[in-house]
């Protein structure tokens, strides 16, 4: 505590330590920022990741959390679903999806990687095979789209 | 079978359903699928597009999607081979096949249930009729039961087994000059390959039908059709029909915007019919550039000569067009000079033996920029299909191509077109060096031509669609440039190499020279034949039958060839493999096949 080392700096007629006393201080509260700030700026990442993987994080992204970033980020998860089931009048309205406003019901998408076998609400399955296209509902293509398997092609 | 109403039959069939759309590698395809594309996204039609480049792409894209899917759409793939045993099915698919390869496999005219054909009916098909090919064969059930009645007692049974054992034979004899006969009639019908209407057009049909043609779509029928003249697929009657019919709807879309003067924004699309030259590019690259690096005209001047950059550069000079205008970029050239520059070339070209320097077809403006005429789009996009970048594969290569094709993707075309120059380029110059060198060699009844895997821009050629046109035009290179009378009417086989590293080569087959060439092509059905006969390990992959893939060739099978080929008889059909009886058997396959018109006025020369 640096008061308590100033005051008794000057009890003890060692003035002279003082302004290396604060020169210290100064460093360390510099530090305490400089780390507040960076992990201030990992939770605004994490906070992105729900937005951008939705809820259920791929394994290459925790092990890079430590424990209590990934609590925070299931807090934070509990807290944006409590707060989508109250919008809609009750019904609930997910407003993870469309984040740029949709055109038409159905899109056009390229695959750009082999993702295997993929399934649409009716049932039916598709194939995302490299380079072929397909032309599905927005809504299932946006989780793809954004972690880069399809590709939205506008003519 | 062939459907009568592609709206009925075809459109609302799949509108409520998922669709499997295979598309082969030609632009005429690619043009087609764009338009489907564009009728499935107005209709909410989901549908998943595969490119397909060959017969076991085809069969494999089956494989994967046929628990997903139940209707396929086949465009310029699957017509002329008979599709359910190569595919094997289930019963509840159907195939919808908008296909331009002719002759039509007989099992997919006559299948019911399964296959559907997009294609017109009178389109000079020439299918056999139904009796003539398939029959019911109750009659051997028959002689099987009366050759079982034997239990009558012996008199009575012999002059009853006479009269069956004598109308068992009667009608075994039927039945061999029936089949005989069938045989005739299928070896007449499949011999030839041939091309259809362009698929493009077809399905540009289908959006007029459902009034929901576009400017664009029509452009990109235009563009199918050019595709077809570009790459000769269809007779100059032919193209000059279809251009006909396109140019009633360009003028009936154009109607749209004729009453209000200028009221369309300089955005919009215009499509105008044009009687344009028939210099490749010429807009966008330098006069002078065009003229050497178009078949036409480098093949009438003969520009691998001295002779013949002389004789250019009096054309230029009879034309009043100063070498500099000429050498530079066509938009910069002297307004002047651009105003009435096809009157003058057309009168100049006419001094110099070249009537057909003009012709029909179909320009694209939009934008202060942009303009294009439907032959600078085809070898745009043929170049983009068919690039050799390294890391490309052949699907990579139809998604750039298909996305050339949109307007908005105008960087796409540019890069297109800046890979058809240098094609072109590449093309002009293999051809001056095949003919300076020598390199066509006279194998009796055909011409035969092999790319040495050191010659410069071969890897281009290991593509079909680049060696047809390479082989085209060296063969009309030839023709104007040797003094043989017999070597004019020879066809012309060409090889490759493929792949350096598996040591495979392409060859191709193209049908002579002439004037009113019916551009049908019997390399399909000879290749097949020396395939069978041979021990070579070939690839029929290619859906153009003419052009095929030999999986062992080394330069000493080519040595050896040679002089063997000088002991054909009938050729047509080159396959490189290390059997030097190869051209013999080939030439053998001829022979039987020699009955074919074009070998009768081969023959007789």
């Amino acid at each position: 505590d640096p008061l308590t080392l100033h005051s008794s700096a000057k009890a003890e007629g060692r003035s002279d330590l003082i302004a290396s006393i604060k020169l210290r201080h100064c460093c360390l509260l510099r530090n305490q920022r400089c780390v507040t700030a960076y992990l201030y700026d990992r939770l605004l990442r994490i906070r992105a990741l729900r937005w951008e993987y939705g809820s259920v994080l791929p394994a290459n992204v925790r092990f890079h959390m430590c424990a209590e970033e990934v609590q925070w980020f299931s807090q934070y998860k509990k807290s944006l679903a409590s707060f989508m089931r109250s919008l809609g009048g009750g019904e609930g309205l997910d407003i993870t999806q469309d984040m740029k406003p949709p055109k038409s019901l159905y899109i056009e998408v390229r695959c750009l990687k082999d993702h295997g076998e993929f399934e649409i609400d009716d049932g039916t399955v598709i194939l995302l095979k490299k380079n072929s296209q397909h032309f599905l509902p927005r809504w299932k293509c946006e989780q793809l789209i954004r972690q880069g398997v399809l590709e939205h092609v506008m003519s | 079978m062939f459907i009568t109403d592609i709206r009925k039959e075809f459109y609302d069939v799949v509108t409520n359903q998922r669709v499997a759309l295979l598309v082969a590698a030609d632009i005429d395809a690619v043009c087609a699928c764009k338009i489907l594309q564009v009728l499935f996204h107005c209709d909410q039609v989901q549908y998943t597009l595969v490119p397909v480049a060959g017969w076991q792409d085809l069969s494999t894209a089956f494989l994967e999607h046929k628990e997903q899917f139940q209707y396929f759409v086949l465009l310029n793939c699957g017509a002329n081979v008979d599709l359910l045993e190569m595919l094997q099915p289930d019963d509840d698919s159907v195939f919808f096949i908008c296909d331009t390869h002719r002759p039509v496999d007989v099992v997919n005219v006559y299948n019911d249930s399964q296959i559907k054909l997009l294609i017109k009916q009178d389109d000079d098909l020439g299918v056999p009729s139904y009796d003539e090919i398939f029959r019911d064969d109750e009659e051997d059930g028959d002689s099987g039961n009366e050759s079982d009645e034997g239990s009558e007692p012996s008199g009575k049974r012999r002059r009853f087994e006479e009269g069956a054992v004598e109308r068992r034979i009667e009608r075994q004899r039927a039945k061999r000059e029936w089949e005989g006969r069938r045989r005739e009639i299928l070896f007449d019908y499949e011999q030839y390959e041939y091309h259809g209407t362009s698929a493009a057009m077809m399905l540009f049909e289908l959006a007029w039908v459902l009034t929901k043609d576009t400017k664009d779509m029509l452009w990109w029928a235009v563009i199918g059709l050019t595709d077809q003249w570009v790459h000769d697929k269809i007779t100059h009657m032919k193209y000059v029909t279809d251009v006909a019919t396109m140019q009633r709807h360009v003028s009936r879309h154009n109607h749209r915007n004729e009453d209000e003067e200028n009221s369309l924004s300089i955005d919009c699309m215009r499509i105008s019919f044009e009687y344009d030259l028939r210099l490749t590019l010429y807009q966008h690259w330098s006069l002078y550039e065009s003229i050497c690096n178009s078949c036409y005209t480098s093949c009438h001047f003969k520009l691998w000569t001295l002779n013949g950059q002389k004789k250019l550069q009096e054309f230029l000079a009879d034309m009043g067009l100063p070498l500099k205008q000429v050498r530079q970029k066509f938009h910069s050239m002297d307004m002047a000079i651009k105003g009435n520059l096809r009157d003058v070339i057309e009168e100049s070209s006419n001094k110099y033996g070249m009537k057909d320097i003009r012709v029909q077809t179909f320009g694209v403006h939009f934008g202060f920029k942009n303009r294009f005429l439907a032959s600078d789009m085809v070898h745009a996009t043929a170049a983009l299909l068919e690039s050799t970048e390294k890391d490309d594969s052949a699907s990579d290569n139809f998604l750039k191509a298909l996305d050339s094709l949109s307007r908005g993707n105008l960087d796409r075309l540019h890069l297109g077109i800046d890979l058809a120059k240098k094609k072109l380029m590449a093309i002009q110059q293999t051809v001056a060096s095949c003919i300076c060198t020598n390199l066509i060699v006279s194998q009796g009844p055909f011409l035969y031509c092999y790319l040495m895997e050191g010659t410069p821009d071969v890897k281009l050629f290991s593509k079909p669609m680049a060696l047809i046109l390479l082989c085209k035009y060296l063969l009309k290179a030839f023709v104007h440039s040797t003094r043989n009378k017999r070597c004019k009417l020879l066809p012309l086989v060409m090889a490759a190499p493929k792949d350096v590293e598996k040591g495979s080569v392409i060859v191709v087959g193209i049908p002579p020279e002439s004037e009113t060439s019916d551009k049908k092509n019997f390399f399909g059905r000879a290749f097949e034949k020396a395939a069978e006969s041979t021990s070579s390990r070939t690839l029929h992959d290619h859906f153009d039958t003419s052009s095929k893939i030999d999986l062992s060739s080394s330069n000493a099978a080519l040595q050896t060839l040679r002089p063997s080929l000088r002991q054909t008889l009938g050729g047509g059909l080159l396959f490189i493999s290390s059997a030097a009886s190869v051209l013999e058997a080939l030439s053998f396959c001829f022979v039987i096949s020699c009955l074919n018109r074009f070998f009768v006025c081969c023959w007789r020369m």
